[in-house]
C-alpha cells in the first residue's frame, strides 16, 4: 500500500474546561493523497475544525491530543516539537480560516504580512520577499497588486482578505493545505470566485486540500469525497454522488434532508411527524385580503445617504399584504441591510416615505420611534443571535422587556402567561426561561430572539439574515417555525438573506437588489427559474447544488 | 494630519480656558477675604490694605480675570508674593529638575512595565505571571514615600551606592545627573509599572487571542515575532492610553518624592507656593501643568494614528 500524504489515525482530542475535560473528537480515522481535495463536512460541535486545528498544531492551549496519530508524510505531527514544528506550519502545511479580515492583522500592511510567511521559511532578502509576495498576490488575482501591498485589512472587501490569506497560505508552496470553512459569510458570488480561485490553485501546484465546512452543497461541488462528522467521529466517507443519491447513515440523511436545495420545500426540511403538527394549521389558510383594502406596508421611493460618498438605497419603493412573505436579496453592499432597518425604523431614510396601515411613519424620527404605536407592529429579529441577545438579560427577560415596555404589562402573573406563551409559540422548553444567553445553544438563542420580536403581537417582523450563524438542521427548524408563525398569527414576513434557496423556500415574492437599487422583482420560484438580469442569474448559478454534475467537473 | 493637529490646538484653546477661569478663583472659592488669606493670620490690617491694593483685588472680579489672562498671554505670570520674584523666573529655576525626574521615571516605567506584561501574558496562569502581577499588587499599595525611604536606606545609607538626597543638572554631567534620580524615578515608578504591567498583560491577553496571532503562527513565526511584531502593536492602543492617563498620576507623585528626595523641583515649589499662600506662584504651577496634561493627551492622538492605520481623523 502506498503511504498517503496525511493519514489520521484514530485520533481523540480532548479540551480541559470548567465542567472538567470535554471529548471533542473521538477516533477519527482519515486519509489525504497527494493533490486530491477531501471534503470534512458536520455542524458546528461535530470535531471537523479542531480535528483540523490538531493536525496543523494550532489547537488552543486547552486543547490536547489524547490518543491516535497524524502521520503527515510519514512524521508523527503531534510529536513535533520546537524548530520541527515550525518548519511544517506554513511552509508544508498551511491553514486558511473562518472570517478572512479576523484572521488578518488589522495594523500590518499586507504585503508585509505575506512577506512574513515567506522569510519565517526561506533565507532571502526583504525585498526577494517583496517582490515573491506581489507575484503571489498577482496569482491570487488581486488588481492593481503593487497598491494593495501596502493596503491594510480594512480597505479590503472580505472576499479580498481571504485572497490574500490564501496568498499566505501558498506561500511556500505547501504539500496540504487545509480550509477551515473559507467561504462562510462572503456573499454567494465571492464564495464561488474564492473557491473557484482555490481549486484552480490546488490543481495548478498539485496541493492536497481538506476543505472543512458546515455546507454539503460546497463540498460536493468540489470534493470528490467527502467525510461527513457528527460528535467527533467520521460516521460516513463517500462520494458526493453516493452521499447524496444514497446516504446510508442516518445523520448524513437528516443533514442531506435539512439542506436547502433549488428544489427542496420547507416541508421536506424536516421529519414527517414534525410536519404533522404544521399541516394542521396549514389548512386554514387565511382568506384574500378584501378588494381595495390599503396594503400593510407601503414603502415608496425609499432613498438613504450616509454622510459622504454616494446613496446607500436609492428610489426603493415596495407594498407589502398582511401575512405575505417577501425576500430581499442581494450581495453584502447591496443596501439590503440598510433598507430593512428603515423600514423597522431604527434608522432614518434621507428620501421617500413608509406608509404602514395607511399611516406615514417614515417621517417619525427613528430616536422616537420606539413611543409611537407602531413601535410593537414592526419588530425585528437579528442576524446573530449570539451577539443580540444582552447577556446580562435571561431568556425571560428578554421576552418580557418588550411586553413590559411596549405592552403596559407590569411583572406580575399576566406577564409571566404571556412570556410562557411566547416560549410556547417558538417552541422554546418552559424550564429554559431563566437561563441566560450563554447556557443556551444557537437554536435555542435564535428562538428567543424571534419569541421576544413576536412577543407584542406584531404585524410585520424584519428578520435581517436570521438563520446565517446557524447549522443546517437548526435552520430547517427555525425555517419552519417562522413559516408557521406567518400562517397562524398572519404575520408578514420581510425576509432579508444572501441565501437564495432559503429565501426560495420560504417567501412568496422576491426582491433582488444591487448598489442600492432593485434589479428584479417578482414571484420567488419564477424569479429564480428565469432570471430575467445577468445579476440575478449570477446570483443563482453562483448557489452550490449537489446536482451540479458538470459543474463539479469544471472545477476538478 | 497636520491640520489635525492644528485644530486639535484650536480646540484645545477653550479647555485651556476654564482651566484659567478656574485656577484664578482658586484665590476666591477658598474662604474669606483674598487680602486677609495672603496676608496671613500675623498681618496688620495696613498690610491687608496693601495687598489688597497691590494686587488689585479691589477690582470687579472679571476686570481682575480679564487683566490676569492679559498678561498671561503676554507671558508675565505675576510675582511672588513672598520672594517677590517673577513666577516665570521661579517656575523656570525649578523646571529642570522635576522634567529630569518624570522622563527618567517614564522611560524606566514602559521600559520594565511593558516586557513585564508581555511576558505575563505570554506565560499567563504560570508561576512567572503570577509571581509580576503579586508584585504589581505589591507596587500599587505600597505609598511613594515608604518606597522612597525604604530604598534610600537601603541603597544610600546601608550600601551607599547611590546618594541620599539632592540633584545635580545634567549640565555637570550625565553619570551625576542620573545618579540622583535612580531612586526617586524607582520610588516614583512603582505604581505606575505595576499599573502599566497590568494593563499591557490584560490587552495582549486580549489580542493574543485574536483570530490573526493564530495566523501568524499557522505562517510558522516564532514566539518573538508573534508577540513583539503582531501582538504589541496591536495591544499599544490602550497602553499608550494609560501611560498618558499616568502622566497625571506622575504630576502628583513627583511632589511628595521631591519631598523625600530634597530635590529642588516643582513639586517642592508647590509645596512651599501653598504653605506661604503664595497664590500667584500656586496660580502658575497649575496652569502650567494643565497646559502639560492637554499637550500630553494631544501627543497620546497622535501616536494612535502612528500606531493603528484604521485611526483617521
Amino acid at each position: 500500500m502506498s503511504q498517503s500524504l496525511l493519514s489520521i489515525e484514530d485520533l481523540h482530542v480532548s479540551f480541559s474546561t470548567r465542567r472538567g475535560m470535554v471529548e471533542a473528537v473521538r477516533g477519527v480515522t482519515l486519509a489525504v493523497e497527494a493533490g486530491e481535495m477531501l471534503g470534512l463536512v458536520g455542524e458546528s460541535g461535530s470535531g471537523k475544525s479542531v480535528t483540523g486545528f490538531a493536525t496543523t498544531r494550532l489547537l488552543d492551549t486547552a486543547g490536547r491530543v489524547t490518543a491516535g496519530k497524524i502521520l503527515f508524510r510519514g512524521q508523527d505531527v503531534t510529536k513535533l516539537r520546537g524548530d520541527d514544528l515550525r518548519q511544517l506550519q506554513g511552509a508544508a502545511m498551511s491553514m486558511i480560516f473562518q472570517n478572512p479580515r479576523a484572521a488578518l492583522n488589522p495594523i500590518r500592511a499586507i504585503g508585509l504580512q505575506i512577506a512574513d510567511a515567506i522569510l519565517t521559511h526561506k533565507r532571502i532578502s526583504k525585498d526577494a520577499a517583496r517582490a515573491e509576495a506581489l507575484d503571489l498576490l498577482r496569482a491570487v488575482q488581486i488588481r492593481d497588486p503593487e497598491q494593495r501591498m501596502n493596503a491594510y485589512p480594512h480597505e479590503l472587501s472580505g472576499g479580498m482578505c481571504q485572497r490574500v490569506m490564501i496568498a499566505i497560505a501558498i506561500s511556500c508552496n505547501p504539500a496540504l493545505l487545509i480550509a477551515d470553512e473559507p467561504t462562510t459569510g462572503l456573499d454567494v458570488t465571492t464564495q464561488k470566485v474564492v473557491m473557484d480561485l482555490l481549486a484552480d490553485i490546488a490543481a495548478a501546484r498539485g496541493m492536497a486540500t481538506i476543505l472543512i465546512t458546515h455546507d454539503l452543497g460546497l463540498a460536493a461541488r468540489y470534493c470528490r469525497r467527502i467525510a461527513v462528522m457528527e460528535h467527533g467521529r467520521i460516521v460516513e466517507e463517500a462520494s458526493p454522488k453516493t452521499l447524496f443519491g444514497a446516504p446510508r447513515h442516518a445523520y448524513t440523511k437528516r443533514l442531506v434532508a435539512a439542506s436547502p436545495t433549488a428544489t427542496s420545500r420547507i416541508e421536506d426540511l424536516v421529519t414527517a411527524e414534525e410536519w404533522e403538527r404544521h399541516a394542521a394549521v396549514v389548512s386554514n389558510a387565511r382568506p384574500p385580503a378584501a378588494h381595495g383594502t390599503p396594503p400593510l406596508l407601503e414603502v415608496r421611493k425609499l432613498a438613504k445617504r450616509f454622510d459622504q460618498g454616494s446613496a446607500a438605497v436609492a428610489d426603493f419603493s415596495m407594498t407589502m399584504a398582511g401575512g405575505e412573505s417577501v425576500g430581499l436579496v442581494g450581495e453584502s453592499g447591496s443596501g439590503k441591510s440598510t433598507t430593512s432597518r428603515m423600514i423597522c425604523r431604527l434608522i432614518d431614510p434621507s428620501e421617500g416615505d413608509i406608509v404602514f396601515e395607511g399611516q406615514s411613519i417614515g417621517h417619525v424620527a427613528s430616536r422616537d420611534f420606539h413611543r409611537s404605536r407602531f413601535r410593537k407592529d414592526i419588530q425585528m429579529v437579528f442576524q446573530d443571535p449570539n451577539e443580540s441577545l444582552n447577556p446580562r438579560f435571561t431568556a425571560f427577560d428578554c421576552i418580557a422587556h418588550p411586553l413590559m415596555r411596549l405592552a403596559g404589562l407590569r411583572a406580575g402573573k399576566e406577564l409571566w402567561q404571556r412570556v410562557e406563551e411566547c416560549a410556547e409559540r417558538v417552541g422554546l422548553p418552559l424550564d429554559l426561561l431563566p437561563r441566560f444567553p450563554h447556557q443556551l445553544s444557537g437554536g435555542q438563542k435564535a428562538r428567543v430572539g424571534i419569541a421576544r420580536a413576536i412577543a407584542c403581537r406584531p404585524r410585520l417582523l424584519v428578520l435581517d439574515e436570521p438563520t446565517a450563524a446557524l447549522d443546517v438542521s437548526v435552520q430547517a427548524v427555525v425555517l419552519q417555525l417562522l413559516d408557521r408563525l406567518r400562517r397562524e398569527n398572519d404575520i408578514a414576513l420581510l425576509f432579508v438573506s444572501h441565501d437564495l434557496n432559503v429565501v426560495r423556500m420560504l417567501c412568496d415574492r422576491t426582491i433582488v437588489l444591487r448598489n442600492g437599487g432593485i434589479v428584479e422583482q417578482g414571484e420567488s420560484r419564477a424569479l429564480f427559474d428565469n432570471p430575467k438580469t445577468d445579476y440575478t442569474r449570477k446570483l443563482v448559478e453562483a448557489i452550490p447544488h449537489f446536482e451540479s454534475g458538470p459543474a463539479m467537473a469544471t472545477a476538478l | 494630519m497636520l491640520s489635525y493637529i492644528l485644530r486639535r490646538i484650536v480646540a484645545t484653546l477653550p479647555v485651556m480656558a476654564i482651566v484659567a477661569l478656574f485656577v484664578f478663583s482658586l484665590l476666591y472659592i477658598a474662604p474669606g477675604d483674598p487680602a486677609v488669606v495672603i496676608a496671613g493670620d500675623q498681618a496688620s490690617p495696613e498690610d491687608v490694605e496693601r495687598i489688597r491694593q497691590g494686587l488689585g483685588l479691589d477690582r470687579p472680579f472679571l476686570i481682575q480675570f480679564g487683566s490676569w489672562v492679559w498678561r498671561i498671554l503676554h507671558g508675565d505670570l505675576g510675582t511672588s508674593i513672598f520672594t517677590n520674584l517673577p513666577v516665570s523666573t521661579m517656575i523656570g529655576q525649578r523646571l529642570g529638575p522635576t522634567l529630569s525626574l518624570m522622563i527618567i521615571t517614564l522611560l524606566l516605567t514602559i521600559v520594565i512595565a511593558v516586557p513585564l506584561g508581555v511576558v505575563a501574558a505570554w506565560k499567563a496562569g504560570s508561576l512567572i505571571d503570577r509571581a509580576i502581577m503579586g508584585f504589581a499588587v505589591f507596587g500599587f499599595s505600597l505609598p511613594v514615600f515608604v518606597v522612597g525611604y525604604v530604598l534610600a536606606y537601603v541603597f544610600a545609607l546601608e550600601l551607599e551606592w547611590l546618594p541620599v538626597q539632592g540633584y545635580t543638572p545634567l549640565t555637570e554631567g550625565l553619570w551625576p545627573w542620573l545618579q540622583n534620580l535612580i531612586l526617586p524615578s524607582i520610588a516614583l515608578g512603582c505604581v505606575y509599572i505595576a499599573l502599566i504591567a497590568r494593563i499591557t498583560r490584560a490587552t495582549m491577553l486580549e489580542v493574543l487571542q485574536q483570530d490573526y496571532i493564530r495566523t501568524a503562527r499557522a505562517k510558522g513565526l516564532g514566539q518573538g515575532g508573534i508577540l513583539f511584531i503582531h501582538a504589541l502593536k496591536n495591544a499599544a492602543v490602550p497602553i499608550v492610553t494609560v501611560i498618558g492617563i499616568g502622566i497625571a498620576l506622575l504630576i502628583g507623585g513627583a511632589v511628595v518624592t521631591e519631598s523625600v528626595f530634597a530635590i529642588p523641583g516643582l513639586g517642592r515649589l508647590t509645596i512651599d507656593a501653598i504653605l506661604r499662600r503664595d497664590y500667584p506662584v500656586i496660580q502658575g504651577i497649575v496652569l502650567l501643568f494643565s497646559f502639560v496634561y492637554v499637550l500630553v493627551n494631544l501627543m497620546i492622538d497622535v501616536i494612535y494614528t502612528l500606531v493603528d492605520p484604521r485611526i483617521r481623523y
